[in-house]
Order: structure tokens, then C-alpha cells, then sequence
């Protein structure tokens, strides 16, 4: 769908993880992955004062 | 097939060779974590046993993708110190071609592996510490730091053949009783006097409260998993032989660059682990101490157990394992609510390593004449580092969480138990501890 890959044939092939290195979508991945690690937080913070208030401090 | 042909494919048998070792011993290590989780879950009274665990869990599932993005970056890149360089950084940048899928390299995804291993045992080792009261949040944040920044800084320093540790004072730690051990143990320490205690732990007069996990058996079940998981992060400390990234076409060495042999890492491990319960249960005789007496002997001599004597090794796990549950009890004296004594275990079991190093070690030759010989000086230098590496950090982002208030459960959660945060119960079937 992406097509994503940086190679066109594994003769002689080196890096060949999806887009290659240093391109404009593995920047974009590695962001998402970020935002993925941070959103949770949020989550369970939320979570955690909601339990705080429901069981009195 | 003409010698060229038959060297190209001995080289490449042991660049397979390799990556199959650390491979393994990164499964090996994931033991680790499965043992602590059992650890602390058992500790945990029943209330609190699932947070417990999925504490572990996440501070697991953290690690990965943060040790990917910045962590092996800081270990490649900070040897001088604190200020970063950037070139040698450089097979560490998380869109860079060694961070990936690369038929021209099969070291690095390995040596990540395995380092993002170790930095998961040290969000464990503070884990333990903290339970039945600290947020989940804040301890994920918390892991992160400690496991992916603070550790592998001081591993940067000191567990790299270029680390300043290592160029300038002849620092020896090979299985890391200082910049894992006493760098995690310290760091919960900071956390700690911040977190303050568990609900009902000290009386009005400062008296301790004993309050027993629900589980002795799982928790020295969990121990003893612990100890197997030794047995990959110990040999994933050594340096695998005749490949384009080893120190020596035909042997065995340390981080540093010194020969060695697994058998010698086999010898000392298991004389270690000895060591330390029977020590520990000769102070004791409480199950959970000699179990965690493994712990104790073990770490009480990683720093130099790539050279002892394995009787000298025994002693002092030995050692260890009567001064961990005494280390405890004073922290416990001094208001200190460690769960599960993990500060004494990692982080005065971790001090004993370093300097037992010093101590026994004097006049080994390093791989290079320019870098002094290990002294207790250079050791006991080391130790004040990582001191500081650990607590600095741990108390001011403890500090830190706490004036934010997200760092401790409210009296009113701990009461009710902290599951009501993971919303799921341990034993439906209201089992009592």
C-alpha cells in the first residue's frame, strides 16, 4: 500500500526496513510512536484521579 | 573452496554465531522481569497484587520503544561525559540504518536487545520498592528515566571500552553492581523519601508495622526465576569472539577488553548465588531473606567476577547476603518503607560490589597500558558516581512528581487497594491474605 520498499533487489542489498533510513516517513513513524508512549499517560492519569476521587483521599 | 572462500565463511558463521548468542541470552534475561513481576505481585497484599503486576508489565513495554528511540543513542554517544558526540552517536539514532532491518549488520539489533534488557532490570529492581502506594503514571515516567536515560548514562561512562569511567580511573564493574545495582537501588532510594510509606507501615511513635505480601511462595518462586535470568544478563556481559566487533579472534572477553571464558562467568554465578542464601539465612532464617540472599551474593560480587577466585566469590556473596537484610532493617529504622528491601539488595549490596572489586582486584592489566589498573581508589570513586547517578535523579523528579501530585495514591485508594486503578481483580473468589 505504502509502497515502502528501498530496495529493487537484494544483490548486494544493506538496509531494507521499510522506507530505508533517514526518509521523510521514518521520521514520521518514529513521532507516531512517540505520541503512542504519550497518550497512555494522559490515560492512566486521568484513570488515577478518577479512582482518587471515587475513593475519597 | 580456496582459503579465501573458506575464511569469508567462517566469518560469516560467527557473525551468526553472535547474533544467535545474545539473542538467546535477551530471552534468557526476560526471565529477569517475569521473576520480579512474581516478586512483587507475591509481596503485594491482595488488594494491590494486579497493579503490582501491571506495573511491571508496562514499565516493561516502556522500556522497548524508549531504549529504541534515545537510549542506545545516550550509550553510544555520552563516554566524555555530559556533553554528547555525535559521530559515535551516530549507529544509535533511531532513523539511522543500524536501528533496523540491515543485512550489513547483525550486531546492533541484538546489542540493543540486550541492553534494553538490562535497562528493564532496573526499572524492576526500583519497582519493588514502591508498591501498594506510587501512581502508575509517575511510575512509568520514572522507569523511563531511570531505565532508558540515568542507567545507560552511567553504563556510557563506565561499561564502554571508551567510557571516561574506564579511560581515567581503570573503573572495573563487569556485571554491573554499580551502574545497574547501585544506580537503580539509589534512584528508588530518591523516590522513596518522597513517596513516603504505605498506609498503616509506621506507628505514631515510628515504629515499623510488619505488613506481609500474600504470597511468600510466588515471591521466592519469583526469586529463583530471577537468579535463571542471571545466567543471560551475566553472559550477555561478556564480549562473543571472532567477529569483526570482538576483541579477540579466539577468546572470550569483558566489556573492557579483558579475557575471559564463560566457564569463569558459570563458576562465579553459581558461587554467588550460594553464597548469598546461605548467608542470608544464617542472619535470617526468613525464606524471603534467603532468597533474596541470591540477589545479594550475587550482585555483592558482580563487578569483579569476571576474575575472582570462585571460593573468594562464595565469601563474599557470603558477605552479602548477612548485610542486605541488616541494610534493610536500618532503612527501615530511618523511616524508609521499601517494600521489599530493594534498596539494601541492589543498592548497599551494589556498594559492596564495587569496592569488594577494589579491594581484591588491585594490579589486573587492562587491554591497553594507557588506562590505570584497577585500584580501590578507582573503585571506590566509581561507587560515589554511581551513588549520585541514582539519587540525584530519583529525588528530584520525585520531588518533582510529588509537588505536581501525581506521584502518590491517595490514603483513601491504598485502603480500598490500588486494583481499583487497573479495574480488574487478582482472586475473584475473595481469597484472604
Amino acid at each position: 500500500m505504502f509502497n515502502s520498499s528501498p530496495i529493487e533487489t537484494w544483490d548486494g542489498a544493506a538496509v531494507f526496513m521499510s522506507f530505508g533510513a533517514n526518509t521523510g516517513w521514518t521520521h514520521l513513524w518514529f513521532w507516531v510512536a512517540v505520541l503512542c508512549c504519550l497518550v497512555p499517560l494522559w490515560v492512566a492519569l486521568q484513570a488515577e484521579n478518577a479512582a482518587d476521587k471515587e475513593h475519597g483521599s | 573452496m580456496t582459503p579465501e572462500e573458506l575464511q569469508a565463511a567462517i566469518a560469516a558463521a560467527n557473525e551468526i554465531n553472535l547474533e544467535v548468542y545474545y539473542y538467546w541470552c535477551t530471552a534468557i534475561m526476560i526471565l529477569i522481569h517475569a521473576g520480579f513481576m512474581m516478586y512483587e505481585m507475591g509481596a503485594s497484599r491482595v488488594k494491590h497484587t494486579l497493579a503490582a503486576g501491571t506495573k511491571n508489565i508496562l514499565a516493561f513495554a516502556y522500556m522497548i520503544p524508549t531504549f529504541w528511540m534515545f537510549g542506545w543513542w545516550i550509550y553510544l554517544a555520552m563516554t566524555n561525559g555530559f556533553v554528547p558526540d555525535f559521530e559515535a552517536g551516530a549507529g544509535g539514532v533511531p532513523w539511522g540504518e543500524n536501528m533496523g532491518p540491515n543485512l550489513q549488520d547483525n550486531a546492533t539489533g541484538v546489542f540493543w536487545g540486550a541492553f534494553t534488557l538490562f535497562a528493564c532490570t532496573t526499572a524492576s529492581i526500583m519497582s519493588g520498592a514502591v508498591i501498594e502506594r506510587i501512581r502508575m503514571a509517575a511510575f512509568i515516567i520514572l522507569a523511563v528515566i531511570l531505565g532508558s536515560v540515568v542507567w545507560i548514562l552511567a553504563a556510557s561512562w563506565s561499561w564502554h571500552s571508551a567510557g571516561w569511567m574506564v579511560t581515567e580511573w581503570g573503573y572495573h564493574d563487569f556485571g554491573a553492581s554499580g551502574l545497574v545495582h547501585m544506580v537503580s537501588g539509589f534512584f528508588a532510594l530518591g523516590v522513596l523519601i518522597h513517596l513516603g510509606p504505605r498506609v498503616g507501615k509506621f506507628n505514631a511513635d515510628g515504629s515499623a508495622n510488619v505488613i506481609r505480601g500474600h504470597s511468600l511462595p510466588m515471591t521466592m518462586v519469583g526469586l529463583m526465576l530471577i537468579v535463571v535470568g542471571f545466567f543471560g544478563f551475566l553472559g550477555g556481559c561478556l564480549v562473543f569472539p571472532g567477529t569483526g566487533i570482538s576483541w579477540y579472534a579466539d577468546e572470550w572477553a569483558n566489556i573492557y577488553g579483558q579475557p575471559t571464558t564463560l566457564s569463569t562467568i558459570c563458576f562465579n554465578t553459581l558461587m554467588g548465588v550460594a553464597g548469598g542464601m546461605i548467608g542470608a539465612y544464617m542472619k535470617t532464617r526468613d525464606p524471603f531473606w534467603v532468597m533474596s540472599g541470591a540477589l545479594c551474593g550475587i550482585i555483592s560480587i558482580a563487578s569483579g567476577m569476571d576474575l575472582y577466585y570462585p571460593g573468594l566469590a562464595f565469601v563474599l556473596a557470603f558477605t552479602g547476603g548477612i548485610v542486605g537484610p541488616i541494610s534493610a532493617a536500618w532503612f527501615e529504622k530511618m523511616g524508609i518503607d521499601d517494600a521489599v528491601g530493594a534498596v539494601s539488595v541492589h543498592g548497599t549490596c551494589g556498594i559492596m560490589g564495587v569496592l569488594y572489586a577494589g579491594v581484591f582486584l588491585g594490579g589486573y592489566p587492562q587491554f591497553s597500558d594507557s588506562i590505570p589498573t584497577i585500584t580501590f581508589m578507582g573503585q571506590f570513586k566509581g561507587m560515589i558516581v554511581m551513588l549520585l547517578l541514582g539519587l540525584v535523579p530519583g529525588f528530584v523528579f520525585g520531588w518533582l512528581f510529588k509537588t505536581m501530585g501525581i506521584l502518590r495514591a491517595s490514603d483513601g485508594v491504598q485502603e480500598t487497594g490500588m486494583d481499583v486503578e487497573v479495574e480488574n481483580m487478582a482472586y475473584p473468589e475473595e481469597i484472604k491474605s
